[in-house]
């Protein structure tokens, strides 16, 4: 479904995305991770064709980002990790305009469809700068699936959102996946890769660095981790095989001592040496 | 029923513009500059100054229509995109939606004609009320209309190049105001000194003033019309061409 082959993007000196190569199939929930500046957001705007690549190639359902722009257009959407909504306008007008411009027939239906899928049909005459930003990403998702895309990209799509939105967006996200469409999202929280993604691409300063489905790359490290402070005040962590061995290694510990099942986050300390923040 | 793909790029400015037209201090904020423009150099200075054989009034009236027009369709198109731009992103869902670059170009300068001539009508009611000999010709009109065009083409240039809002201040200050103060609004061309009278020919509102200003069509008139139209043709492309490159 998405085929991206040494893929780069340069600005000035900064190389953003490093010789990205990838492939992602179709009727897949697909996550970028990694921290702010890792490339992920720039790699969402090569593919939706919002910024040309320094160089390498993607496709996208067989079409190419660099020739069939218009066709790819048609068959993508995407929710951006800034809101671009327009705030001077009803969340009904807002999806009216992108109905509009996508050309979909029956749109009235569709308005409805997807403002009551994101629980947002009883606000449809709400202007967007009084929604709070809860409701905003809910209607960027909605606006988003008005053209039944087969390839939706989601950047970010619970930035700034406090748990309780951020689980219920989940849920939003999961309805996505209907009718095989493909899902690519990036984000830097550890629980949303695990909790949404089949397989996850782990980006560190543009280049990918780890690639499988959560469970392997946990397997990588050992199902738990030891966390206490030492004598100088440092946090350390210690990674575990089993819950014997970690209790083992807390043992005999002065200070206070955590003992929890690895995330992703532990794998990216494992490749990088960096936390995701 | 098939619509044009550069009509939800329309509709959109327009609904925004409806909401703006609602309030009180946006109608009258639109109407002071004019007013004073009137009151100050045609009531005022220009009372007792006779110019081309008429009453100054009459003169300036449409000069003013023509300044107001280019302001407005330059200034809304160069500061809605540019903030729509790099600010709010909204521009990326039109980039982003399945429609050519030159609808995008359509939509938008239509819009900026739309409040071009709206606070163009805004000057002519008041001068209506303020001078009797007043006349609108089908010259007059069309010639507003390809000034609306022309200058909501550059606005989109403007707003497609600038990096930053203040950036747009800059071009005001280097293109939009000489233009507006030498180029006939307030006083013939032909009154100025050789050497700038040339430089002033080039500015698009200098042929917009002549035509504007004309009962008929003569051959200045059409000579004008002409670099109109070259001007607007070419900011047309430029304008496209822009947007179809668009890359963040």
């Amino acid at each position: 479904m998405i085929r991206i082959e040494n893929l780069s993007k340069n600005y000035g000196a900064i190389q953003a995305v490093n010789n990205l190569t990838l492939s992602i199939g179709a009727g897949e929930v697909f996550g970028l991770l990694g921290p702010n500046g890792a490339g992920k957001t720039t790699t969402i705007k090569m593919l939706t064709l919002l910024t040309c690549p320094t160089s390498g190639s993607a496709r996208i359902n067989g079409l190419s980002t660099a020739t069939d722009q218009q066709a790819i257009k048609r068959c993508i959407s995407v929710v951006p990790q800034e809101n671009n909504l327009d705030r001077e306008l009803t969340a009904y007008e807002n999806l009216r305009i992108y109905s509009m411009l996508h050309g979909i027939a029956d749109s009235s239906r569709r308005i409805q469809e997807c403002l009551e899928l994101v629980d947002l049909w009883d606000r449809r005459d709400g202007l967007i700068n009084r929604f709070s930003g809860g409701m905003q990403r809910r209607l960027l998702i909605a606006r988003a699936l008005l053209s039944e895309p087969t390839v939706l990209f989601l950047d970010e799509p619970s930035i700034g959102l406090d748990p309780q939105i951020r689980r219920q967006m989940w849920d939003v996200i999961r309805k996505t996946r209907i009718d095989g469409r493909t899902v690519v999202l990036t984000t830097h929280y550890i629980e949303e890769a695990e909790a949404l993604c089949d397989r996850v691409g782990i980006l560190a300063k543009g280049e990918l660095i780890a690639l499988d489905k959560p469970v392997s790359l946990l397997a990588m490290v050992g199902e738990y981790v030891v966390e206490y402070v030492n004598g100088e005040g440092k946090l350390i962590q210690r990674i575990c095989r089993t819950r014997d061995e970690a209790h083992l290694a807390a043992q005999g510990r002065e200070c206070c001592v955590t003992i929890r099942r690895s995330n992703l986050e532990d794998v990216f300390i494992l490749l990088t040496g960096d936390r995701i923040e | 029923m098939m619509r044009a793909e550069w009509y939800p790029v329309f509709l959109r400015e327009m609904l925004m513009f409806r909401r703006k037209l609602m309030k009180l201090g946006y109608l009258f904020s639109a109407m002071v500059v004019p007013i004073i423009y009137l009151v100050t150099f045609g009531l005022g200075l220009g009372r007792n100054v006779p110019i081309q054989g008429g009453d100054y009034l009459n003169y300036l009236i449409p000069g003013l229509v023509a300044m107001s027009s280019m302001n407005n369709s330059y200034t809304w198109v160069a500061s809605a995109l540019n903030l729509n731009r790099l600010y709010f992103k909204t521009f990326q869902v039109f980039v982003q939606s399945p429609i050519r670059s030159s609808s995008i170009m359509i939509g938008e300068v239509l819009a900026g004609m739309v409040k071009g001539l709206f606070a163009s009508g805004l000057i002519v009611i008041v001068g209506f009320v303020m001078s009797r000999d007043l006349s609108i010709t089908p010259l007059f009109v069309v010639t507003l209309l390809l000034n609306c065009f022309l200058f909501a083409c550059l606005g989109v240039i403007v707003g497609m190049i600038t990096k930053s809002h203040e950036d747009t201040s800059t071009y005001n200050n280097f293109f939009i105001l000489p233009m507006a103060f030498f180029s006939g609004t307030f006083f013939p061309v032909d009154r100025m000194p050789d050497l700038l009278k040339w430089f002033v020919y080039i500015f698009p509102l200098t042929h917009t003033n002549i035509v504007i200003r004309k009962p008929a069509l003569d051959g200045e008139g059409v000579a004008s019309i002409v670099i109109l139209a070259i001007y607007a043709a070419l900011f047309f492309i430029a304008g496209s061409r822009l947007i179809k490159n668009y890359s963040e």
